[in-house]
């Protein structure tokens, strides 16, 4: 049941005292993105990145550019932009991950992909944290850009149109990398398999 | 749930992984909208002084220059609106190509 005691959030006023410079705003405006900004920097984390370090660098860019906001877009869906950008940027800048090895999983991650090369039944469902460890390292064998589009893709369900609107990019470039990276996903559970067998 | 026999490893790995929930507290730590706030205002106040800065020294440069230019061309700008006419004038009949056959005949016939 809904508390009626507490008022919705008046994020119009809000941005007003922003702009004009009023800090008590400006803290109630972080407590109210924090949730949006945290759920998108925790499934995008690079590696050897703390969460709240890329979500302290997400806001500070969020008031730089305050100032260009015009209001075409909700402001939370600018707020997300900023956020997913920020990821690909670390994304991009982290060292790429070392080749995927079988020795690298845990007995359960290796149980689990061995039985979905094998044999096409669905993974039970007290194999979906190992399987969720699983599709994260072989995600992290991806370029940084089409790890993105495959994470917001397979992961999070989101349509081609939305991703777009969340990354900037257009349309045709993301179905490009959703297709090379599986693709290359194809590749990876094929070398996986003969390397099993060798 | 029914198995589908026809996806792909992959499809069958993504499907397992969007069970997982994610259950981690999704406010603010203690501190943090504070933190965060602050840098940002300090942030700002610092973009502001640093421009705050350069537009009085560019101010103070350009009035300078101003002072300078006007220094250089004192007779010019002292000059009496009538006097730098003639002096104009002068100029452009200094400034009349001696070469041009016309103009030397129209000499003769002055």
């Amino acid at each position: 049941m809904p508390d009626d005691d507490v008022l919705p959030f008046d994020l119009a006023g809000c941005l007003d005292r922003v702009r004009q410079r009023d800090q008590q705003a400006a803290r109630e405006l972080v407590d109210h993105l924090y949730p949006l900004v945290i759920r998108i920097v925790r499934s995008h984390l690079p590696r050897r990145v703390q969460e709240e370090d890329l979500a302290q660098e997400v806001f500070l860019k969020m008031f730089t550019r305050l100032a260009q906001y015009q209001g075409a877009v909700p402001f939370p869906h600018w707020v997300s932009r900023i956020a997913v950008t920020t990821c690909i940027d670390h994304l991009r800048a982290q060292k790429r991950r070392p080749e995927f090895r079988w020795a690298d999983l845990s007995e359960t991650e290796a149980e689990v992909l061995d039985a979905v090369m094998t044999n096409t039944n669905d993974v039970p469902a007290n194999d979906a944290m190992a399987a969720h460890e699983l599709v994260h390292k072989l995600l992290g064998e991806l370029k940084p850009d089409d790890q993105l589009v495959i994470r917001l893709l397979d992961l999070e369900q989101k349509t081609i149109a939305e991703i777009a609107e969340l990354t900037g990019w257009n349309q045709s470039l993301i179905k490009v990398r959703a297709f090379r990276a599986r693709r290359k996903l194809q590749k990876l559970f094929q070398e996986l398999q003969r390397k099993e067998r060798s | 749930m029914m198995p589908q026999k026809s996806r792909d490893p992959w499809s069958r790995l993504t499907a397992a992984a969007r069970e997982v929930r994610d259950e981690r507290d999704t406010t603010a730590p203690y501190g943090f909208a504070t933190r965060v706030a602050a840098l940002a205002m300090a942030q700002e106040s610092r973009i502001s002084s640093v421009f705050d800065r350069f537009a009085l020294r560019a101010l103070g440069v350009a009035s300078l220059l101003a002072l300078g230019s006007v220094a250089l061309n004192y007779n010019a700008v002292s000059m009496p609106p009538a006097a730098s006419a003639v002096a104009s004038v002068e100029q452009l009949e200094l400034a009349v190509p001696t070469d041009d056959a016309v103009a030397i005949v129209l000499d003769f016939a002055d």
